[in-house]
């Protein structure tokens, strides 16, 4: 039993990470039909400033607004100058985001050489819980708490402000959203910003969780997230959560009981989702 | 585009160059020179077969290392596990373009029929996969380390060796320029040109897209081969992101949609590869060379789509004909209202 | 009286395709200048040139005496230029109030007002409100977008054939609409349907091939059998 819930967590909490990376992917997908290869970069890249930032300054919580600080930044400078020249282009767009992964992920090794680095939990989310005699490891729980308030604060602003109104709109019919008067330059730079900040928290948060970060971490994140993607819906925000928990935690049930088949598990899970339902498991439109 | 190659100065010039290189190592006796040129023809015919999916087809994988890789490793397990004899490298080419067509055909098959995004994620998680397999499967790879196999008497000479790559290189690139000057190739031409008017003009997209991926697949295979026997060597890198990107690299700086691009191409990241991990002892920057060709690359998808080979074509044709940038391709569903 | 908007000599392709090859015709303030001809003929794609949604390469389009062709297409709406889409753009997953809400640019008693004086003409929309737009007839839906464009204080309406595909009676219906919205603000109307034009417009102007060729009074096109044969193809 104790198993059981123990890999739950674990799964869960894995499933939380490829969440905060995945959500962002399909959003910027949905609103602005981009695929963005380079996500991943984002999410190692937030890893390793906000890793960085927490060794040197000592605050982990300094370590997590700075990441998500940077991923934003280079989020708004991803779409600003490297995806908007290529807006409606899908063979362009594929291979220049691809391109700035590889430009990212070198940039790393560049600015903090090519070893990996080793993350902390700092002491106050160290250690565990028991629960009966079932024992809770704090920082997963950490990790599941902080996932499931981003999504529950991105739903939020989707269902209930004005931006997440244009937002969904804006995945609808982006022409009409511009003829009602918004501009929807700007609304596609507040979704890659808010996508890049999750990818970035993402990665802040799997440094002390898996305890080294490494520059390649973000393309083994990226192809989790992209299963997510497809099994979820592509566009489909709530889609990519529940996608996200279901990879997670197989991938948590098949480490421990057939280690060798993880990967393949999500593999055919996505190949079985395409055959049969091309629009996803959670998504309402192709 | 295609007279310009059907041209008979240009095939003149081919040969000539062909002719060039088949007798260099006669006249020219540098072992590392003669390497370095054969690692450039075994990749050529990778970036020619990318080519075929990217420039002629319009369609992108990000996992073309996945067929690269079976090559490499059929052609390993079976040196090592049987005898380096002909027969065995015979089978286990056979074995490789078995594995690859069947591979790139079903790939093919589950997302070509989907938006160009799909191709690419899948292809990408299936090269993943691979890599997976490549470690976990240790009775036959041997993990991450991978190992090393003799090869064949005839694989041996490294002169004889160059020359079976140079070989290999010239008959892909007349076989691919046969192919995508048939019927066949003018209609993955007129896909990627525009998909939906080649679909209502009564062809399956679908089962050309397939055709095209498993050629594809298969010539990977055949490079994957190459680079496996001229290592005596293979590991997990073969099934890496790595391999991919070179292929993307060379395809897209050398030219897209042309074939001789991707040769050049090849040529150009293999020496600059080679000069510039030599630079490596000046200034650690230069082990960090591949973040140069990233920036390039980058700028040339954006302002350069055609490459070096487009590029010089347009300039010597101006508008005379209508040269279109072939990674300007797919039918964007917006343009139809 | 003022001219509102000014297209002159305007081009347009799509793709390769040349579509407008020439429009020039003016909108009078307050009035209903409609919009006739063929289908294919460019009436479509002249609304959404005004829009910004296909670009212009030739002429000018002057919006209260200032240019507004090469502006985006947001920051056109913004100068009070409200558009209803022959495919009526409702995004049908947002309920109707959201429908409505994302258009709304000033949340105050005036736009308030409007709506209100709106959703009185359309009593199906105030039942429906918490309903997805997709559920909606096609009659709904016209309505919808109707009230969407006209919800802020917009001085000039384009509506592309808002009769198309709709019941006789529903067709009334969002005529009746017009008519009244008519007190209020300037329309361009697309139309094919004669009967509605020639009630509703005070002046027309037809567009054949991508170029306007005729144009006058509403009264002049109800007499003239001709004319409504050779560019309409109706009698």
């Amino acid at each position: 039993m104790d198993v059981l819930i123990s890999l739950s967590l674990n799964g869960l909490a894995t499933g939380m990470l490829i969440f905060l990376l995945a959500a962002g992917l399909t959003l910027i997908f949905g609103l602005m039909d981009v695929l963005n290869f380079a996500h991943g970069g984002l999410f190692a890249w937030g890893a390793y400033s906000g890793i960085w930032i927490y060794t040197s300054t000592g605050s982990f919580l300094i370590g997590i607004i700075g990441a998500i600080i940077a991923g934003m930044i280079l989020g708004i400078v991803t779409e600003r100058w490297i995806i908007k020249p290529v807006y409606g282009n899908h063979v362009q767009q594929i291979l220049i985001t691809l391109g700035l992964m590889l430009v990212l992920s070198e940039m790393l090794k560049v600015v903090w050489g090519p070893n990996q680095i080793s993350a902390t939990t700092p002491d106050y989310l160290s250690g565990s819980w028991e629960v009966g005699n079932v024992i809770i490891i704090k920082y997963r729980a950490f990790i599941i708490a902080v996932g499931f308030t981003v999504f529950l604060l991105v739903q939020f602003l989707l269902k209930k402000t004005k931006i997440g109104l244009v937002v969904r709109a804006g995945v609808m019919n982006k022409e009409m959203v511009q003829s009602l008067g918004i501009n929807i330059q700007k609304v596609f730079m507040f979704v890659f910003m808010i996508g890049a900040g999750m990818a970035a928290l993402g990665g802040m948060l799997l440094g002390p969780y898996s305890g080294v970060i490494y520059a390649d971490m973000g393309m083994e994140f990226a192809i989790l997230a992209f299963i997510v993607v497809v099994i979820g819906g592509m566009g489909s925000f709530s889609g990519s959560v529940m996608a996200a928990i279901l990879v997670g935690l197989s991938g948590s049930f098949m480490a421990y009981y057939v280690p060798d088949l993880a990967l393949a598990a999500n593999m055919l899970l996505m190949a079985v989702v395409l055959i049969f339902r091309p629009q996803g498991l959670f998504g309402a439109k192709g | 585009m295609t007279k310009v190659f059907s041209n008979n100065r240009m095939n003149i010039f081919y040969m000539i160059v062909a002719l060039f290189l088949a007798v260099l190592p006669f006249v020219y006796d540098s072992r590392s020179t003669l390497i370095l040129l054969s690692q450039v023809f075994i990749f050529a015919v990778l970036a020619m077969s990318y080519d075929i999916l990217l420039g002629y087809t319009g369609i992108v994988s990000f996992g073309h290392a996945m067929f690269f890789g079976i090559g490499a490793y059929t052609v390993g397990v079976f040196m090592k596990r049987f005898e380096p004899e002909t027969s065995y490298f015979l089978l286990a080419v056979l074995v490789t373009i078995l594995l690859t067509a069947v591979v790139s055909y079903i790939v093919g098959l589950l997302t070509l029929r989907l938006k160009s995004h799909f191709y690419a994620m899948l292809t990408m998680a299936f090269a993943g996969l691979f890599l997976v397999l490549a470690e976990k499967w240790r009775t036959v790879t041997y993990g991450n380390d991978g190992f090393t196999f003799r090869v064949p008497e005839f694989l041996r000479d490294r002169t004889d060796f160059y020359l079976i790559c140079l070989a290999s290189m010239v008959i892909v690139f007349i076989l691919l320029k046969r192919f995508t000057n048939s019927p066949l190739g003018k209609v993955l031409q007129a896909i990627r040109e525009n998909e939906q008017r080649t679909e209502s003009l009564g062809y399956s997209v679908l089962q050309y897209k397939v055709i095209a991926s498993v050629v594809s697949g298969v010539l990977a295979g055949i490079a994957g081969i190459l680079y496996a026997v001229s290592l005596r060597f293979v590991n997990t890198s073969v099934f890496t992101m790595d391999i991919t990107l070179d292929a993307l690299l060379m395809t897209i700086i050398g030219g897209v949609g042309t074939l001789v691009g991707a040769i050049i191409g090849a040529g150009i990241i293999e020496f600059s590869h080679h000069w510039l991990t030599e630079l490596a002892k000046v200034h650690w920057i230069f082990e960090r060379w591949i973040i140069f060709f990233g920036i390039i690359y980058i700028l040339a998808v954006m302002f350069f789509p055609m490459g070096i080979v487009g590029s010089l074509q347009k300039l010597k044709f101006g508008r005379k004909k209508k040269t279109s940038a072939p990674v300007k391709s797919e039918a964007v569903s917006q343009g139809d209202s | 009286m003022s001219t509102l908007l000014k297209l002159d000599q305007v081009e347009t392709f799509i793709g390769q395709y040349h579509i407008l090859q020439g429009v020039s015709f003016e909108v009078p303030k307050g009035e209903v200048t409609v919009l006739l001809g063929r289908n294919g003929a460019g009436k479509t794609t002249t609304l959404r040139t005004i829009m910004g949604l296909n670009q212009a390469s030739k002429g000018s389009i002057q919006y209260k005496g200032g240019e507004i062709k090469g502006l985006a297409t947001y920051s056109i709406a913004n100068q009070g230029i409200g558009y209803v889409p022959e495919d009526q753009g409702i995004f049908a997953d947002l309920t109707v109030e959201e429908n409505i809400k994302v258009a709304v640019k000033k949340e105050n008693d005036e736009t308030r007002q409007r709506l209100d004086w709106i959703l009185n003409l359309f009593p199906d929309l105030k039942k429906f409100w918490k309903k997805p737009g997709g559920l909606l007839s096609g009659g709904q839906k016209q309505m919808l977008a109707i009230a969407r464009a006209y919800v802020n204080d917009n001085e000039l309406l384009l509506i592309d054939e808002p009769s198309k595909g709709l019941a006789p009676i529903v067709v009334e219906k969002v005529m009746e609409s017009i008519q009244q919205m008519k007190e209020k603000t300037t329309i361009i109307l697309v139309e094919q349907n004669f009967m509605m034009a020639s009630t509703i417009g005070d002046s027309f102007y037809i567009i054949d091939d991508g170029r306007t060729v005729s144009n006058g009074s509403m009264n002049i096109l109800r007499d003239d059998e001709e004319m409504r044969r050779k560019y309409l193809g109706i009698a």
